[in-house]
């Protein structure tokens, strides 16, 4: 991915990059789809895919549960169901979706881009600060930095930044390092024709099927790492 | 492969504003569609889950009353079974003792019944057999009359006579 030239358009001052808004609408439309489609004819006895999205919203509540105390924890459902929806269907997207034109990608797994995984971190940075922010007051936000005593702040504001860097860059380098394999297995197989193609799909299947595995881990990992961070805001001492 | 990510991954700022919009909106369609009615009808299900156990339990404890109230009224039943019987032999008994000191008394008194007829009717026949001796003697006598007779035919004839009607006076 890394060869080709990388597509832009530009609206008013802000540069866009065609894969990144492509791969999101694509990624926008089947988390729809998903949800839009297992949630008809809600009833009392759940359907297939009814139970299905129950499951997943189970899911997704007991990880907030694990780090966000019980109280609170009914407010961040919906953000984090959401959250974990959209990092699992970006990160499994470039797996099966990969369109490139003229060398420049196209559609590909948005997590694959570290300034949509970082965006992604920063909305959680922002999230558990405003989270802090509402429960503690103003006074008592701006006293968790200085706590346990005022020689922490300096650690405490670089806590923040960590946070926010590492909560983005571990999906990026998982996701990113995954299609670049991808991509690489494949320009082996077009090496020298037939005996290379035999001998690369099963590594690229294999491969693939690892990729769905950590593309699955990794939205786990950073629903997990983002209440973990909002918890700790809230928890205040 | 620093400085070509660096070189590749140059800021797009305006992807950074349209991920956050994406997502929001994503955020609020998941909210309308699905968030929404899903988690509406997990809590109807669960409240209704609660309801029914707490109706189940009552339920158990009204059974429990009814089988309690059922025993008793078995035990009742039984009771009054038993002094039906005892009742209905006791007067069973009376009654036999009643129709035999009847039947005792109602064979006293034919007997003495019977023997009073007996007693009457001897009485008659007594009575119906003087009067035809005295009949008899009186047409005898009156025929002896009329005949002819030696004194010593007469004085037997008297004598036999009045021999034969002595005895059933004597008995």
């Amino acid at each position: 991915m890394g060869s080709g030239t990388v597509s832009t358009f530009q609206i008013w001052k802000l540069t866009f990059s065609t894969a990144n808004v492509l791969s999101g609408l694509v990624v926008f439309i089947l988390a729809f789809a998903v949800i839009f489609f297992t949630s008809r004819h809600v009833s009392m006895r759940p359907s297939k895919g009814q139970n299905f999205l129950e499951w997943l919203i189970d899911f997704t509540n007991g990880i907030l549960k694990g780090s966000i105390p019980a109280k609170e924890v009914s407010g961040f459902g919906l953000w984090g169901f959401t959250l974990f929806l959209f990092l699992f269907l970006s990160n499994q997207l470039g797996l099966f979706f990969n369109v490139a034109i003229n060398g420049s990608a196209i559609v590909r797994s948005p997590t694959s881009d570290p300034i949509v995984t970082l965006t992604m971190s920063m909305m959680t940075v922002v999230l558990a600060n405003y989270a802090g922010l509402k429960k503690w007051g103003t006074k008592g936000y701006l006293a968790s930095f200085v706590k346990p005593s005022p020689m922490f702040l300096a650690s405490n504001l670089f806590e923040q930044v960590s946070s926010f860097l590492t909560l983005g860059l571990r999906i990026f380098g998982i996701i990113f390092s995954g299609e670049v394999l991808l991509e690489m297995v494949w320009s082996l197989a077009e090496l020298k024709g037939i005996p290379t193609l035999i001998a690369a799909v099963p590594i690229e299947m294999a491969w693939q099927g690892l990729s769905v595995f950590l593309g699955s881990i990794q939205a786990y990992v950073f629903l997990t790492l983002s209440s973990v961070y909002i918890g700790r805001q809230l928890e205040g001492e | 492969m620093l400085s070509h990510l660096v070189i590749d991954a140059t800021l797009y700022n305006g992807d950074s504003i349209f991920y956050v919009v994406t997502f929001l909106l994503l955020m609020w369609l998941v909210k309308i569609f699905a968030w929404g009615p899903i988690t509406k009808m997990m809590q109807q299900r669960s409240d209704k889950i609660s309801d029914d156990i707490d109706h189940a339990e009552k339920s158990r404890a009204e059974a429990a009353d009814l089988a309690d109230q059922r025993q008793e009224a078995l035990k009742g039943s039984r009771v009054e079974a038993q002094q039906i019987v005892s009742t209905a032999k006791s007067d069973g008994q009376e009654q036999r003792g009643q129709i035999i000191n009847k039947a005792e008394a109602d064979a006293q008194a034919l007997k003495a019944k019977a023997k009073d007829d007996i007693a009457q009717e001897r009485e008659a026949a007594l009575v119906g057999a003087r009067n035809d001796v005295a009949d008899l003697s009186i047409e005898i006598a009156s025929k002896l009359i009329q005949r002819e007779l030696n004194a010593s035919d007469q004085k037997e004839l008297i004598d036999s006579y009045i021999e034969g009607l002595g005895k059933p006076h004597e008995s």
